[in-house]
C-alpha cells in the first residue's frame, strides 16, 4: 500500500492506494498517529479517499476504526468517500457504513465534513 | 474440476505469497475479479488466525491451501497441525456499535461467514481443517 497524505485548507486528504491488509495496517495507523498526535494542532476534517483502495480485510478495518476513534476524541471530523464496491461491501458488512460517514465522491465528503453538525 | 495447492509455515511473513497464489489461480481459471476479494479476505483472516493461535504452541504450524474449483463454485481449505481451534466458536461481533463503543477486534470470522456461502470446521487427526466454499456469479 501506498498512502499519500496533503492538506488541503483545514481538511487533510488521506489517500491509501492498493491493499489495506494485515502487512499494511500498521504503517496506516501511524500515519493517523502522527496527523493526531504530530506537532501541530489537529486537523479540522480528515477525508480517506478510497479511490484507489483495492483491498481491506478486518486488520485493515481495524485501523480505519482507530482512525476514526482518534478523530472523535480530537474534535476532527472523520469521514470516508469514492470506496470501490467491493470495498464498500466489506465496509457495508462489517456495520462501519452505519457508524462512519462514507459518501459516494470527494466532493460531496468536503462539503459534508465542513457542514456543522446536528 | 481445477485444483491447486500449497504449503507454508504459520508466519505472518507467507501472507503475500498466499495471496499471489490466489491471484494467479483467479487469472489462470478467467475467474470474475470482483468476485476475488471474498476469496482474499477469507484466506488472510483465515491464516492469520493460524499465524495467532499457533504461535500457542512450541513449533510453527504448517499451513496447507488448496483451491479447487468445480461448476458449483469455489471451494477454499485452510489445514493447520497447530493447537485444537474452531474459529467458528468464537461470538459474534457487536456490529451496531458506535465509534467510541466498538471493540477493534473480533470482525474477521464474522466477515469470512457473511461473505462465503458455506463455511465449515472440523478437527481431522490432529489437523485443523476450515473449509470455506462459494457460488460465482458471471
Amino acid at each position: 500500500m501506498n498512502l499519500r497524505i496533503e492538506a488541503m485548507g483545514e481538511i487533510t486528504h488521506v489517500m491509501p492506494e492498493g491493499r489495506l491488509d494485515f502487512d499494511a495496517a500498521p504503517a496506516f495507523q501511524q500515519a493517523f498517529e502522527r496527523l493526531f498526535r504530530g506537532a501541530g494542532p489537529a486537523p479540522a476534517a480528515v477525508i480517506i479517499d478510497g479511490a484507489a483502495l483495492e483491498y481491506v480485510s478486518s486488520a485493515g478495518l481495524r485501523a480505519v476504526l482507530l482512525a476514526a476513534k482518534a478523530a472523535q476524541r480530537s474534535g476532527t471530523a472523520f469521514a470516508l468517500c469514492a470506496l470501490q464496491p467491493s470495498v464498500r461491501e466489506v465496509f457495508e458488512l462489517s456495520g462501519f457504513s452505519q457508524i462512519m460517514p462514507i459518501h459516494p465522491d470527494l466532493e460531496t465528503a468536503r462539503i459534508q465534513v465542513r457542514a456543522p453538525k446536528k | 474440476m481445477k485444483e491447486q495447492r500449497t504449503s507454508v509455515a504459520a508466519q505472518a511473513t507467507h501472507l503475500r505469497e498466499l495471496t499471489a497464489f490466489l491471484q494467479e489461480f483467479w487469472s489462470s481459471a478467467s475467474l470474475p475479479p470482483a468476485e476475488c476479494l471474498a476469496f482474499e479476505l477469507a484466506l488472510e483472516e483465515i491464516f492469520m488466525n493460524v499465524v495467532m493461535h499457533g504461535s500457542a504452541g512450541a513449533d510453527v504450524p504448517q499451513v496447507d491451501v488448496s483451491l479447487a474449483l468445480t461448476p458449483a463454485g469455489l471451494t477454499l481449505t485452510v489445514e493447520d497441525d497447530g493447537p485444537g481451534f474452531d474459529p467458528l466458536s468464537l461470538p459474534p461481533p457487536d456490529v451496531t456499535a458506535s465509534v467510541a463503543d466498538r471493540p477493534v477486534g473480533g470482525l474477521g470470522v464474522f466477515l469470512v461467514r457473511t461473505m462465503m456461502d458455506t463455511v465449515s470446521y472440523a478437527r481431522i487427526a490432529g489437523r485443523n481443517q476450515l473449509r470455506m466454499s462459494k457460488r460465482l456469479e458471471g
